[in-house]
């Protein structure tokens, strides 16, 4: 069973390595949770980019959820956010797209032109 | 929408977009009584009862920008209860919040299954570090009770500034929902 207990140690290794490289979060990655991008497949979506995070240790990524945003026939849509960058929306994406994303653009730093469909705001 | 826990995903998200700062969701699986209640309350904006009886139409919305005025979520989940012979209610107070109970024969042949609850909740609550979110599973028959209960605002104030979506917090949540949620006999529902 998973306790608090638990989470002290959690907590302890991750001020650990905050203190080594800082606790800045370097891109914010943000899925479209309403009805229509839910019916599409965006738990799904969310569920692969937490699973790639926690595998490849990503510590200065941040995923969050967010409604509709007028792009209903290209959901599931996910927006990438970086410092200083142009945001990035993907769209029509799935499981597999997701992992190609979060190697590409998360941890090498190159759009996957192909699943973009709009930049800027 | 192929599962209850997509709809129930779908309906933490309205909560979230009016402004929650707590979500509690019960999911009570009672064999007894032949019944699968549903309940989420928020402390979010609240409706009058104007809007609220508006919230089941689908061609309402209460997002101004939206061109096609439609909102399907809340008329879908509704729908899909009462037509296995559920039961769908909403009340709310503006300034307080709102509750959905939803409920649904357990042994209808047609009854949608539970779902991925694990993911639906996991998603919520990382993707929503700012609200609470107070979880409460329940299990009943002639011969037990079995519930699990889990608090973010416990895990927060252990964490302190440490990210929920930090890589071994993730782990830690998905854990502790996957064992409760087996504990109360929650998968294959």
């Amino acid at each position: 069973m998973k306790t608090l207990a638990d989470l002290k140690k959690i907590r302890e290794k991750a001020q650990e390595d905050m203190k080594l490289r800082g606790g800045n979060v370097r891109i914010k990655i943000v899925v479209g949770m309403g009805t229509s991008g839910i019916a599409m497949g965006a738990r799904e979506v969310m569920k692969t980019f937490l699973e790639e995070i926690a595998a490849r240790n990503l510590t200065d990524v941040l995923v969050t959820q967010t409604g509709e945003k007028g792009l209903s026939s290209m959901e599931p849509v996910v927006d990438l956010i970086e410092d200083g960058k142009t945001k990035v929306t993907y769209g029509n994406m799935n499981p597999d797209k997701v992992k190609k994303v979060v190697v590409e653009h998360i941890v090498n730093g190159r759009v996957v032109s192909d699943y973009v469909v709009a930049t800027g705001n | 929408m192929q599962d209850i826990s997509l709809h129930l995903l779908d309906i933490i998200e309205n909560s979230v977009r009016a402004d929650a700062k707590c979500v509690k969701v019960r999911v009570i699986n009672n064999v007894t009584k032949n019944r699968l209640r549903i309940i989420v309350e928020d402390d979010g904006a609240g409706m009058d009862a104007h809007t609220l009886q508006k919230a089941q139409d689908p061609f309402y919305t209460s997002k101004e920008e939206r061109v096609k005025k439609v909102g399907l979520g809340i008329p879908l989940f509704k729908q899909n209860a009462e037509l296995v012979g559920g039961s769908f209610k909403m009340a709310s107070e503006p300034g307080f919040g709102t509750v959905l109970t939803v409920d649904f024969p357990l042994d209808h042949i047609d009854r949608m299954p539970l779902g991925n609850l694990k993911d639906t909740l996991l998603g919520s609550i990382i993707g929503h570090p700012e609200v609470d979110f107070f979880i409460h599973l329940l299990y009943r028959d002639k011969a037990k009770e079995l519930c699990f209960h889990f608090d973010t605002k416990a895990i927060r104030e252990e964490l302190g500034d440490i990210p929920l979506t930090y890589p071994d917090v993730i782990e830690y949540i998905d854990q502790s929902l996957f064992e409760g949620i087996q504990n109360t006999n929650m998968e294959d529902v």
